[in-house]
């Protein structure tokens, strides 16, 4: 599933031929630096350069709030808890395990 | 708080690791099923990680010298005993991810969204149609890149612990992060969250 999904994209067109508005060069080059802005981890000039360009372009704006919105949810995915019978069923059989060698 | 009684003074006990082994065990466990989980996607499998990793540790107890943190140790452990017990599973090939593959090809492309209006994050994964989009999303990963994923954006890890506990350089880590990131936007998005109407319903195009 996953490998006809990310096949398609690159039989569709080449990367640099995509249409959109102002500055695609700076879109591309955006895009490939986007986490590093988000976890604050490029310098100022180049920090300073990427929100020029965030104003200038909406398209870059609203790509850049979705992969934020991605991070913000990754970041607070739920995980389900163990019970207590759980922790100690576990133990119970990893010693059981260690024990018979 | 009580003296012992007429016993003598405590000694090392004769095997030194299940008490030893009881702490870890104790401190670790949470943390540990917590990162299972999220690696796996479900329990039973989780649950089998989580005693993989202890049973290693356990028998690797009496060699840990201490040089890394304990929840690094045990979290390399895991990752190693993951992708051990997938490759024996599923033998699923590795799928590299490009980040060509993530440059939009149109302007709708580009400005797929993943509405949040004034939700906080924890309000929007009450939504249980983005919860789930969000967690088909992360298991569709190659593991690489999820286990990458969930290390540094799920439980908080520097690049540099996640390159202690994946041998790779923070380098190759940020990549790895970064497409990981660009592929889940893109899973979510191609699944048409649309805007929420309301807070608790906003859902998905099916």
């Amino acid at each position: 599933m996953t490998k006809k999904k990310t096949a398609a994209p690159k039989k569709r067109s080449k990367p640099s031929s995509h249409r959109h508005t102002p500055g695609q060069g700076h879109c591309v080059d955006l895009l490939r630096q986007l986490s590093a802005y988000i976890d604050d981890e490029l310098p100022s000039d180049i920090c300073l350069e990427i929100r020029r360009h965030l104003g200038a372009c909406p398209n870059c704006e609203v790509f850049i709030v979705s992969l934020q919105h991605t991070v913000t949810l990754c970041r607070h995915r739920p995980a389900p808890q163990l019970t207590s019978a759980d922790r100690v069923n576990m133990r119970r059989a990893i010693l059981d395990a260690a024990n018979a060698r | 708080m009580h003296a012992p009684a007429s016993k003598t003074p405590p000694q090392r006990p004769a095997t030194q690791e299940p008490v030893e082994f009881d702490r870890l065990y104790r401190d670790h466990v949470d943390l540990i099923y917590r990162y299972a989980y999220r690696l796996c996607g479900e329990t039973e499998s989780a649950k089998d990680l989580v005693q993989e990793t202890f049973l290693n540790a356990y028998r690797g107890l009496k060699d840990f010298r201490g040089e890394a943190r304990v929840s690094t140790w045990l979290y390399t452990i895991a990752s190693r005993a993951c992708i051990r017990m997938r490759r024996k599973r599923k033998g699923e090939p590795e799928h590299e991810l490009s980040l060509d593959e993530f440059v939009p090809t149109s302007e709708g492309e580009f400005r797929l969204q993943i509405p949040m209006d004034g939700l906080s994050p924890e309000e929007a994964l009450q939504n249980k149609e983005l919860r789930q989009a969000l967690d088909q999303a992360i298991d569709a990963l190659p593991k690489k890149y999820r286990m990458v994923l969930v290390l540094r954006d799920m439980e908080g890890l520097s690049a540099k612990e996640v390159g202690t506990i994946m041998g790779l350089n923070e380098r190759a880590v940020k990549s790895r992060l970064h497409r990981a990131r660009l592929f889940v936007r893109r899973e979510l998005s191609a699944r048409g969250i649309t805007n929420h109407d309301d807070h608790k319903s906003g859902g998905l195009r099916s």
